[in-house]
Order: C-alpha cells, then structure tokens, then sequence
C-alpha cells in the first residue's frame, strides 16, 4: 500500500473515530483513560491513545464537548468528558449522514464477504 | 477558534435543526471524503450562515433559503475537501503546507523553514502525540518530544491539561526564567573565581571515550559557552517580553536551561581537565543534566498546571452543591 493510500486510510479512521467518540460520550461521560479503553475493545476501530487524546482536544476546542475534573472514588481526581448541546445536536446529524452512507455502501458491496 | 456562534435565541428549535442538521451532513460527508482539514473552514461557514439568518426573520423557510444558497452538504463539502491544506486554520502549530524547505529525504525529515518559538515549543512538549522522537523543527533529524516521555515514565497523563501550561499561576511559570537565570550566575560565578586560575590551554572538545581532543586558549574557550548561554537567556527574555503563549515561555526556559547547562558543564569540564580531575565523568554527568533539568522543567510546570485545574473545577463544582 503506498504512502498516499496509507494517509486517506487514516484521515477516514480519524472521521470515523470522532463520531465514535461522540457517540460514547452520547451514552454518558467519561474519563480519557476509560474512552481508550471502551474505544480498544472495538478492534475494528484499531484506535490508540494517540488518536483518540488528539481528538479529544479538538473535540473540545470546537465546542463539541466539554471536560471537568472530578474526584475519583479510587486515586487521583480525573477529566471527565461530556456532550455539549451542540455536540448533541451534531452528534445526531453526523449518525444520519452516517447511516445514509453505510446504507448505500452495504448496497454497493452486497455479495461481498467480509474477511 | 471555540468562539461557536451561538444560535439568535429567537430562532425556533425546528429552524435551528435545520441548520445543525445540515452540518451534521457536511461532517458526515467530510468524513466519508477522508478530510479532516477543513473542519474549521466548516465552524466559520456555521457562524456566517448564523449571521445571515440572524438577519431574516428566522424562520423555518427563511433557514431553507439561506442554506438552498449553498447548495448540497456532500457537494459543500466536496468542494471544501478540494480546498483542502490550504484553508486549515493559520493557527495550526505544525502547517503542513507543501514546502520545498520541509520534507523528507531518504527517509530522513528536515525543516529549513525559519523555526517560530510557537512551533518549537510545541514540537518539544505535546503529551498528546505519542511519539518520542519528532521531527527537527529546524535543520535535519528528530527533537525529543519531552511531552510523550513524561507519559510513558506516568508523570503526566496526555489530557492532563487543556492548554499547555495555560493553568499555570504566573508565580510558578517565573521558574522557567529563575531556573535558566540560576544556572548562568553558577558559571558566571565559576568563571569570576577560577578563570586567572586556569592553564593558558584548557581542552574544548572531548571524544565519545571522554577523551579531550581539541584544546583552546583559556579565554577563546570562554566565548562559546557564554555565548550560548547568553543566546538561552535572551530566548527566554524575547518570549515574555513578547507575551508568548505560556507553552513558548516555559519551552524557551526550558532551552535556556538546556544550554546553560551545557555551557556550565563544560567550563566544570576544563577546571577538572585543569586540576587533573576525572573530566570524563564530568561531561556523562552534564549530558545528563543537560537533559534532565529543562525535563523537571516542562514536568514540573505541567503538573502545577494540572493541580490548578483539578482545584478550578472541584471548587466550581463544591459552588454548586
């Protein structure tokens, strides 16, 4: 696979990832630690904490979601990601527009299996 | 850049979904376009469609007809995709506009772009990226990214700090100006007191087997640590005369360190050479001071930072209850 491939496989997962997020962050908040890891037991997602922590921080910076520190029942306090309103609101857009593509992308595969 | 516009109140919540849908489109089909770019380009479209709406009576059909006027999410954001680099935000820390001074040669990256302290700095401490070894901001090679040694060792986690070193009091950030200012009066007092002491040729340069191999008049051998020390001192001084962004200011200091360092350790070199000492040890022990002090530095000043967070936002939350 060349280089250019490699790069438009990634900047598709970093998409893919941040509607992940979001919709983690959709079912309730959760701490960096705790999005890695719930994100790793997708092996499909193949996300590390150097993506996700990256997008965080973006995520964050547009006001998609929000942080906080809170106290932790065991050890040190920790950051607490949250939705925004917005970030609800496009939270919802982003899985339709989802919804509309992987729909017309199983039509468009259909009869081919997946390895 | 997190200015979001916020949505006139009086728009009514079917209006505004209007909107929110279509962007919600935009990024849906940005993502399947494989651009993460020119998301930025995307919030300032929001906020420009905001204000022409603000400008109408707000409602439902009004929204129709700004939004008709740009056509369909997928082909917004094909044409933004087609944009693509150029449009990413300016703010950026690392632009990766094609350049024939930056680029890799035989799998070696160079930059010979003229570093700024902003891009330098974040090259030198971004917990967020994972890998130790960066890219040279300037000339050929890699720079440690101290950031990501910090979490590896678990001193500091990636998203410990929203901004880096942006929590930090004042009072604290000054150690990234008294540390550096500290280490130069040791080896400004060094050289008052020893430098009439020293043989007329002191070595300069030692080998990788701790061997000198190049000697050097005492006082020409001077210029060049001082030199370098004073360039630190100046580094540091530039960025808060210039009210850089936290994370400048401390990588400055941390530079600034680095260099001091250095320069001290070498002149203690030559007065062990010259008392016949064991020099060899001196110069593995200033390399490793060299690189451990600017460290505590950035580790330190971010784990000040995130104290000051957790108490920002426990006392907001004990306000609360």
């Amino acid at each position: 696979m060349g280089n250019e491939a490699d790069s438009r496989l990634s900047q598709f997962r970093k998409g893919v990832v941040e509607l992940a997020i979001l919709a983690l962050l959709h079912r309730g908040e959760a701490y960096g630690g705790e999005i890695v890891e719930k994100l790793a037991g997708h092996p499909g997602l193949a996300i590390s904490a150097g993506t996700v922590y990256p997008l965080l921080s973006r995520l964050k910076k547009s006001g998609l979601i929000d942080s906080a520190w809170q106290e932790s029942p065991v050890g040190p306090p920790r950051k607490y990601y949250r939705l925004t309103a917005g970030g609800a609101t496009e939270y919802e857009g982003m899985a339709t527009a989802w919804y509309g593509v992987t729909d017309a992308m199983d039509e468009l595969l259909e009869g081919r299996t997946a390895r | 850049m997190n200015a979001r516009q916020e949505k006139p109140a009086r728009l009514s919540p079917e209006a505004a979904g209007l909107v929110e849908t279509y962007f919600g489109r935009v990024h849906g089909a940005l993502l399947v376009a494989a651009t993460g770019e020119c998301e930025e380009t995307v919030e300032d479209l929001r906020a420009h469609v905001y204000e022409q709406i603000a400008e109408t009576a707000g409602t439902p059909d009004d929204v129709a007809r700004v939004l008709a006027d740009l056509g369909t999410p997928e082909v917004l954001a094909a044409q933004c995709a087609d944009l693509g680099l150029e449009s990413s935000d300016k703010q950026e820390v690392a632009p990766r506009k094609p350049s024939p001074f930056a680029g890799s040669v035989l799998g070696l990256p160079y930059d010979l772009r003229p570093p700024t302290p902003e891009r330098i700095a974040s090259r030198w401490w971004d917990p967020l990226n994972p890998r130790i070894l960066v890219p040279r901001v300037f000339g050929v090679g890699w720079d440690v990214n101290f950031g990501a040694v910090a979490v590896r060792l678990g001193l500091v986690r990636p998203d410990d700090e929203d901004v880096p070193f942006g929590s930090v009091p004042t009072s604290y950030l000054a150690l990234a100006v008294v540390l550096p200012v500290a280490i130069a009066a040791v080896l400004a007092v060094l050289i008052v007191l020893y430098q009439s002491g020293l043989p007329a040729q002191v070595p300069v340069h030692w080998g990788i087997s701790g061997a000198p191999d190049r000697f050097d008049g005492k006082d020409s051998a001077l210029v060049l640590p001082v030199l370098m020390t004073v360039f630190g001192l100046v580094v540091v001084a530039g960025a808060w005369l210039g009210q850089r962004r936290p994370l400048s200011r401390v990588a400055a200091g941390a530079l600034a360190t680095l260099f001091a360092t250095i320069s001290t350790s070498v002149y203690v070199q030559e007065l062990a050479a010259a008392a016949g000492g064991r020099d060899d040890l001196v110069m593995f022990a200033g390399l490793a001071l060299a690189l451990a002090l600017p460290f505590a530095l950035l580790v330190t000043l971010s784990r000040i930072g995130r104290a000051a967070e957790v108490r920002r936002d426990l006392a907001k939350k004990g306000d609360l209850s």
